[in-house]
């Protein structure tokens, strides 16, 4: 236990090396999110000349460290014993800041994550450091060594960029999916020291009792999202939004207007009181752009927006504007990506 | 002996009036009213319905500005027993460090816990490692995320919503749990517990009563710091004009760039 004891900064900064980062693993195997931590732990390392060392704690450990060397790591570091083998905060703290306290190192990042969220609060003030929230860019002062956090606030609307000067480790949780997963190479070379521990009675007090995979519906990972609004005019338009979804392998979302009135479920809702989705091509059809929709999906690579009004906020954040009605602007998506179909079968087939 | 139940909730600027300025593109938090963070009214729920079934006592503790009385108030009002707001010149400016620090602190001056609950963040600066940092502080476990609480047996029962599934936790108090924004439907002040609430009244604690020094708390407790805001850019886009005539040609862009991808179904 900490106690009540406040953060103190590092008498010595200059002898905190080198980059941790903490691998989440679900059923045997390490999570994309935390591939990730390898890659933009490996490109700050590498801007000051340090090692990146992996931290992983749970058990039958040996696969999962040789599948995360290949990704680069110089170092995996791992702490392994049956009583560690579900996620269990205490245990899984004890063991991150005991690895700290033996390594020194100078940043520590986690993928956020709700388990890393769960833990990383709890390793910072076991080692009476700060730690920086849900970070998209990351990078490192090379002079100073130190950890540049920048995370978004307001709604998106700000960068924050935030500093942990005189305290180590630097650490900071990464949103997952904003970092590259780095190539997989076989054959790298990496140092495995992974420990069997034998973890203290005191600290196993809760238990995993049951796990239920997702069934539900889930927007966030769909490459294509075809979303319609309060402008659709009645339920059936979700119908069309959905033919032309599933001709593009894409989902329907749906502004909160539309979801209010029941045209749709709440699990398809796109915006800050919604789900935020980062696909590779957003269509707003019959959504004017309230600050709240956009919000969810102003990050979209391509955005396409179908309304009749030229002047709703929605066509200032949109890559094409289609001013027509939606019932004659779908169809047409739809025929046309139809026939360029058809056109690529004739290519293969002659 | 009743079950004793810490609540921590934080007003905070309602996100549903929070504007986005067109000329800086920042949220408009002026215009906002200050609201119960809506997590933590789900947090409190949660509370209250074990408090339905088993003998419990609710506090609500809370760190803010003075006017922060009124979100207590109206959590007296749904049914909490006491309420303590934490208020001090020392305690602003604090990052999730010396925040957690000062709430563990005055948590520790209750005479008994069994549970704490909090929201999974505030919609304020969305970390979500306020609820961790005080179970480190006070050497307790924590269940996080959960959809769903209940007490049973002794034992306290939560279902954490993960990234690929429900995760079912059982441990014993004391324990420290954060729910889920919108995992249950808060209930609404009764006008008899509102009356009760304001006789009552919210205690106010300052940095002498937690007796922590004054340097471990606020600004001067952070580790961190925020060096600069910057407004992020929004990524130029064109809103070409398309009619319906040019569609074709949309969608051969957006399959030349691979954003459409024209995957033909093997015959």
């Amino acid at each position: 236990m900490t106690g009540l004891i406040n953060a103190v900064p590092t008498d010595k900064p200059d002898e905190y090396r080198n980059v941790f980062v903490f691998l989440e693993t679900r059923k045997g195997s390490v999570v994309k999110s935390s591939l990730e931590m390898i890659g933009i732990g490996r490109e700050i390392a590498d801007k000051v000349g340090e090692k990146l060392v992996c931290v992983i704690i749970g058990n039958h450990l040996e696969p999962m460290a040789e599948e995360a060397a290949k990704y680069g790591c110089d170092k995996v570091l791992g702490a392994e014993s049956p009583d560690l083998e579900d996620f269990k905060t205490m245990p899984y703290a004890h063991y991150a800041a005991e690895f700290i306290s033996e390594e020194k190192p100078n940043i520590f990042l986690i993928a956020a994550t709700h388990d890393g969220r769960d833990l990383a609060s709890r390793i910072a003030v076991k080692s009476r450091t700060g730690v920086t929230a849900d970070c998209t860019v990351i990078d490192i002062d090379p002079k100073e060594r130190i950890l540049l956090a920048n995370r978004p606030v307001y709604g998106e609307s700000t960068l924050a960029e935030i500093l942990c000067k005189n305290h180590r480790p630097q650490m900071a949780t990464a949103r997952p999916g904003v970092f590259k997963v780095p190539d997989r190479v076989d054959g790298k070379n990496c140092e495995m020291d992974i420990r069997k521990v034998k973890v203290d009675p005191d600290l196993i007090r809760k238990e995993i009792i049951g796990f239920r995979p997702k069934e539900e519906f889930d927007i966030t990972g769909a490459d294509i999202v075809v979303s319609g609004g309060i402008g659709l005019g009645k339920k059936e338009g979700f119908s069309m939004l959905q033919e032309l979804a599933e001709e593009l392998g894409g989902v329907v979302g749906a502004s909160r207007p539309a979801v209010d009135v029941g045209w749709i479920e709440r699990d398809h809702q796109v915006g800050q009181t919604g789900r935020v989705v980062r696909p590779k091509l957003y269509i707003a059809a019959g959504i004017s752009g309230k600050a709240q929709h956009i919000v969810g999906m102003k990050l979209s690579d391509v955005i396409i927006a179908i309304n009749t009004d030229p002047d709703a906020e929605i066509v200032k954040y949109s890559d094409y504007f289609i001013n027509d009605d939606v019932y004659n602007a779908i169809p047409a998506i739809l025929k046309e990506i139809k026939k360029l179909k058809g056109e690529k079968v004739e290519e293969i087939t002659t | 002996m009743a079950l004793e139940i810490v609540v921590m909730i934080k007003q905070v600027p309602d996100s549903q009036e929070v504007e986005i300025d067109p000329v800086t593109k920042t949220l408009n938090r002026m215009k906002a009213r200050n609201v119960l963070n809506v997590a933590d009214d789900n947090a409190l729920e949660a509370a209250l319905s074990i408090k339905d079934k088993v003998d419990a006592h609710i506090t609500i503790v809370s760190m803010g500005p003075p006017m922060a009385d009124e979100a207590i108030l109206e959590c007296m009002g749904k049914g909490a027993d006491r309420g303590i707001l934490l208020t001090d010149r020392a305690f602003a400016g604090a990052d999730t460090y010396p925040t957690g620090l000062t709430l563990a602190a005055a948590i520790s001056k209750l005479d008994h816990f069994d549970m704490i609950f909090a929201g999974e963040e505030t919609s304020d600066s969305s970390t979500g490692h306020v609820g961790p940092g005080v179970a480190e502080f006070l050497g307790i476990e924590q269940i996080t995320y959960t959809q769903s609480v209940r007490f049973e047996d002794g034992y306290v029962i939560g279902e954490r919503e993960l990234e690929d599934g429900v995760e079912i936790v059982k441990a014993k108090p004391p324990v420290l749990i954060t729910v889920r924004l919108g995992s249950n439907i808060p209930r609404r002040q009764t006008l008899r517990k509102k009356i009760d609430a304001l006789r009552k009244g919210v205690e106010s604690w300052t940095l002498q009563n937690l007796g922590i020094p004054p340097e471990w708390v606020g600004f001067k407790g952070s580790p961190t710091v925020v060096r600069s805001m910057k407004t992020i850019k929004e990524k130029e886009r064109s809103a070409k004009r398309i009619t319906i005539e040019e569609i074709g040609q949309m969608v051969k862009e957006l399959s030349d760039s691979g954003v459409l991808k024209m995957e033909v179904k093997e015959q």
